[in-house]
């Protein structure tokens, strides 16, 4: 039982939150694309790629080499402000005190911004490129440590990247086929999904690192998911309907 | 380039600071406790699985404009 529901909420948190940056990377490399043509856009986007892969070899065999108790540690620190920094961001969406995140006016409002710089009539275009790569990168990095924030804990980080990957194709099918942003997506419905996630992830892995034996093994992870559900659900209960009354 | 790349990077776990000072400071005032032996280990538990959730409404209270939360 504990197994399963370690699986499904590695697999799942790693899908829906890489799914959420790869969003937002198309969003820039789309626009990069039809602004500044698909040539900068896309050698942009294999190089942050190439990079980040050679971040993860570089990177990834000194993990192994960490004992357990120190990785869990320091993972689990990172993803509880990771978690907790997305969970309350999402809050105040929900609430209606930030802006809901538009994917439509982000690409719009890159496009127009890439449209009003000139360019060198000859020549690779280094400000679209540089601008693919900047947005791929980061967001890559930004899967990177998801990846690693629910699947190191445990040994699961080959699970966890094949949720990542499945989300990255995923996006990058659905971008080259509509050509358009995704904006459908239900953006703060998943990162208030995700950061509850992280935050319980990040939550039972701090306090195994300090030697707490959780109740129930791995499922206390879903008493935690309960837990930063029932306070988020709680805030956004309680203070939309002071907002919208105010609006 | 670097500099923003690095910039981004620390805002990834940093955006509200109180946020992030809260949450690391429990870490430490609990860590404490439980590497001293001053608290078994199911008290450490419960006070990490209280004082984060804390960290989190607390941070949202801030976030809320004074003037809704007054009415």
């Amino acid at each position: 039982m504990s197994n399963l529901t370690t699986i499904i909420s590695v697999a799942g948190a790693s899908f829906a939150a890489s799914f959420v940056e790869a969003v937002e990377a198309l969003t820039v490399v789309l626009a990069v694309g039809l602004a500044r043509g698909w040539r900068p856009a896309l050698t942009g986007a294999a190089a942050a790629l190439a990079a980040l892969a050679l971040i993860v070899a570089i990177l990834g065999p000194l993990m192994s080499a960490v004992p357990i108790r120190a990785l869990q540690f320091v993972v689990g620190v990172l993803t509880l402000l990771f978690g907790l920094r997305w969970l309350r961001k999402a809050i105040l969406r929900a609430i209606g005190i930030i802006a809901l995140h538009d994917e439509d006016a982000a690409f719009q409002r890159e496009t127009r911004e890439l449209s009003e710089v000139g360019r060198e009539a000859y020549g690779f275009d280094w400000i679209g490129g540089m601008t693919a790569f900047k947005i791929v990168l980061m967001e890559g990095v930004e899967v990177a440590f998801i990846v690693i924030a629910v699947g190191a804990g445990r040994g699961l980080l080959g699970l966890a990247s094949a949720g990542a990957l499945a989300a990255c194709i995923a996006v990058a099918a659905i971008g080259a086929a509509v050509h358009r942003p995704l904006a459908r997506v239900p953006e703060n419905t998943l990162k208030f999904a995700v950061g509850i996630m992280l935050s319980a992830f990040g939550l039972f892995w701090t306090g195994e690192s300090l030697g707490v034996d959780w109740p129930g093994g791995d499922a206390a992870i879903l008493a935690f998911v309960a837990l930063f559900l029932a306070v988020a659900l709680g805030l956004v209960t309680v203070l939309k309907p002071r907002e919208a009354a105010l609006a | 380039m670097i500099g923003s790349v690095v910039k981004e990077l620390i805002g990834l776990f940093v955006d509200d600071g109180l946020l992030a000072a809260s949450i690391l400071c429990a870490i430490a005032f609990i860590g404490a406790l439980a590497l001293s032996g001053m608290a078994p280990a199911w008290l450490v538990g419960l006070i990490l699985a209280l004082a984060l959730p804390a960290a989190l409404v607390a941070s949202v209270l801030r976030g809320v404009p004074r003037k809704s939360r007054s009415e």
